[in-house]
């Protein structure tokens, strides 16, 4: 039986949790191994940590604040944002990491996604996609946080990915990104049906139902959720006990 | 058409020092015209964005209040006059405006030279929102007329439109019979100027008129050519008449804390905002400045003329916003400034009648021996580039 993993999304500049809307906009909420931590103890099943403007700037730094996290954090943690190199990737594992997440270096050089693959099997490799619509059902790759046009068709990028050895896609809406008005179900879709692994949504819950939509019309393996947990519109036992009652399988959690 | 371009004294003309030195805290030149710089070496702006961390903005609010309370018609009257695109901040602005002080706007828009997709679409949005519009569009072959004129004469294609978004409410306000028009943010507060006006909510119709067209009113354009009346529609109005109206100008940003980046999301939510679709050209923004096509080569002749880009502009606030740290800002400079405006190049110079080797032409004009140099190659570079 499938269970849909709740995933909250950490998105990160510096030392601080942020939340922006379509990708754009560095609002900060507050300290995010405090939200981790609440996440954590409420029953999320895993955590997303992306350092957002990591390829902006080329740069990563979310070391510290994994070693920091994983001390008190004991549910898979997905790190992503600037990885560009085995070495940095090393890096993050030793830290505590469970998996990364690449995007960015990974469109420029596509050869890295093998060798990270080899070097850490593909249970561990996220691909993560920036995915704007251009037209009816045509999704075009973005990468450094939405900024940038990659010309690459989402759905033949994806699984160019999965041939090269992804573990797991996770797609972010750029359209619905922080929108509150919720997933982009046609993208989701779309992907869950083309993909033979495991595909997590990202990127417009504003309610419950946004997710029960999702789950009813797509493959959905995991959701990433930010805004509706950051701005404590709703909490993660909620959401799980909501989705019990609609029917759906959920981890359970205790207290 | 061919093109006899003169070389500019861009120094002379602006006023501009010959050693260029860089803000000690954000990433802005003391090249930006206007702009001072303090003992210490932390330009106007950067004091002001201190300073206005201090201000007792409860006071202010309560100013707000009470100007509100001396305009308002209660009788169906417009009582207010709001210049805004359907962009993040003027549709903050109406709306704040309209649902919080009760005001009941006429919200007013001097067309960009050539709309983009997500700029219309954000306009309408916004007017969908529950609001009174007018859009004021002038006759587009005088525009383009205007416009290479003014690209080739004082180095600025968007002077037209420059003309329009201060004449045209002015215009409206008169038309209508409504005393108050309300800014967003004042930029000779927000982005360098005197500090005086950090203290003042408003500025003169004669100031407004007298200071903000380069020094070249529309009126000069008959001398290039251009038909008196054809000019009409870009000038500002009679100042005896905007007197007898009793026009006050004022700005939002002295009554109330301006964060543009916070605008954005008030804008998103409640007027249904949209950033650009990809990143903004010579920046890393996508939220700002989205709406006209040819605004790339406003900001690029900004570079040219001053060594500051519109990234160097973008990142100077969010360094003072405290958005971003100053190395962020650095990094994004480096990256993005000066990144020629290819995306519209074409229809750019279509629009001005002109071609490659004119554009070329007006382009190396501008630039001044004390911000530019060549390299080896032979290629233009920056003579005091921030990140040296």
């Amino acid at each position: 039986m499938r269970k849909i993993r709740l995933i909250p999304r950490l998105d990160i500049k510096g030392p601080n949790l942020i939340k922006g809307i379509n990708l754009e906009g560095l609002r900060i909420i507050g300290d995010p191994n405090k939200h981790a931590l609440e996440y954590y103890n409420s029953g999320a099943d895993e955590l997303l940590y992306m350092d957002s403007v990591a390829s902006l700037y080329g740069r990563n730094n979310l070391e510290d604040l994994i070693s920091k996290a994983v001390k008190n954090v004991f549910i898979p943690i997905t790190v992503g944002g600037g990885i560009r190199s085995l070495d940095n990737a090393y890096k993050i594992f030793k830290c505590g990491a469970d998996k990364i997440a690449v995007n960015t270096a990974i469109v420029k050089k596509k050869s890295l996604l093998s060798e990270l693959v080899k070097e850490f099997g593909s249970q561990s490799i996220v691909i993560s996609i920036e995915a704007k619509k251009i037209s009816k059902n045509k999704w075009e790759v973005f990468t450094e946080c939405g900024r940038e046009k990659t010309g690459k068709d989402v759905m033949e990028w994806a699984k160019e990915t999965v041939d090269l050895g992804a573990g797991e896609i996770l797609v972010t809406s750029v359209d619905q990104e922080g929108t509150r008005k919720g997933f982009d179900i046609n993208l989701v879709k779309n992907l869950s049906d083309l993909l033979s692994i495991p595909v997590i949504a990202s990127g417009g819950m504003g309610n419950i139902d946004h997710l029960s939509d999702l789950i009813d019309q797509t493959n959905i393996d995991a959701v990433c959720m930010a805004d509706i947990l950051h701005y404590k519109k709703s909490t993660i036992p909620k959401i799980k006990s909501e989705m019990v009652q609609k029917g759906f399988s959920v981890r359970k959690y205790y207290d | 058409m061919k093109t006899k371009i003169e070389k500019k004294n861009v120094l002379g003309l602006y006023s501009l020092p010959t050693n260029v030195k860089f803000c000690k805290s954000c990433t802005i030149s003391n090249q930006r015209p206007r702009i001072n710089f303090d003992e210490n070496g932390i330009c106007s702006a950067c004091n002001f964005a201190e300073l206005k961390k201090k201000l007792n903005w409860k006071k202010r609010e309560e100013e707000l209040k009470k100007l509100c309370d001396r305009f308002r018609k209660s009788n169906g009257e417009y009582d207010i006059i709001i210049p805004c695109s359907g962009g993040k901040d003027g549709s903050m602005v109406a709306h704040q405006m309209k649902q919080d002080y009760g005001m009941n706007p006429l919200c007013v828009t001097w067309s960009p030279l050539r709309y983009t997709e997500v700029g219309r679409k954000n306009l309408d949005s916004f007017i969908a929102s529950g609001f009174n519009h007018i859009l004021g569009t002038p006759s587009p072959i005088v525009t383009k007329k205007l416009t290479e004129l003014s690209f080739k004469t004082i180095g600025d294609p968007f002077q037209p439109f420059i003309y329009g978004q201060y004449n045209f409410p002015l215009t409206v306000a008169l038309n209508f019979g409504v005393s108050l028009i309300m800014y967003g943010e004042n930029g000779e507060v927000e982005y360098g100027g005197d500090m005086k006006n950090a203290y003042k909510p408003d500025r003169t119709v004669e100031d407004q008129l007298r200071h903000y067209f380069s020094g070249v009113p529309p009126k000069q354009f008959s001398e290039m050519g251009i038909n008196k009346n054809d000019l009409k529609p870009f000038d500002a109005p009679d100042l005896n008449r905007l007197k007898k109206n009793k026009t006050e100008i004022h700005f939002f940003s002295y009554y109330k804390y301006w964060d543009p980046q916070e605008n954005f999301y008030y804008a998103q939510e409640h007027c249904n905002f949209e950033p650009n679709p990809e990143r903004n050209e010579g920046t890393f923004s996508k939220y700002a400045s989205l709406d006209d096509k040819f605004d790339g080569f406003h900001f690029y002749l900004a570079f040219i003329k001053f060594g500051i880009g519109r990234c160097t502009s973008d990142s100077a606030h969010e360094v003072r916003d405290k958005k971003i740290t100053k190395e962020e800002g650095i990094a994004l400079v480096k990256k993005y400034d000066g990144e020629f405006p290819k995306k519209y190049y074409k229809e750019f110079l279509d629009f001005c009648s002109i071609d490659d080797d004119d554009f070329t032409k007006i382009i190396d004009s501008w630039r001044s021996e004390h911000i530019w140099t060549k390299d080896k190659e032979g290629k233009w570079i920056l003579k005091t580039p921030i990140w040296n």
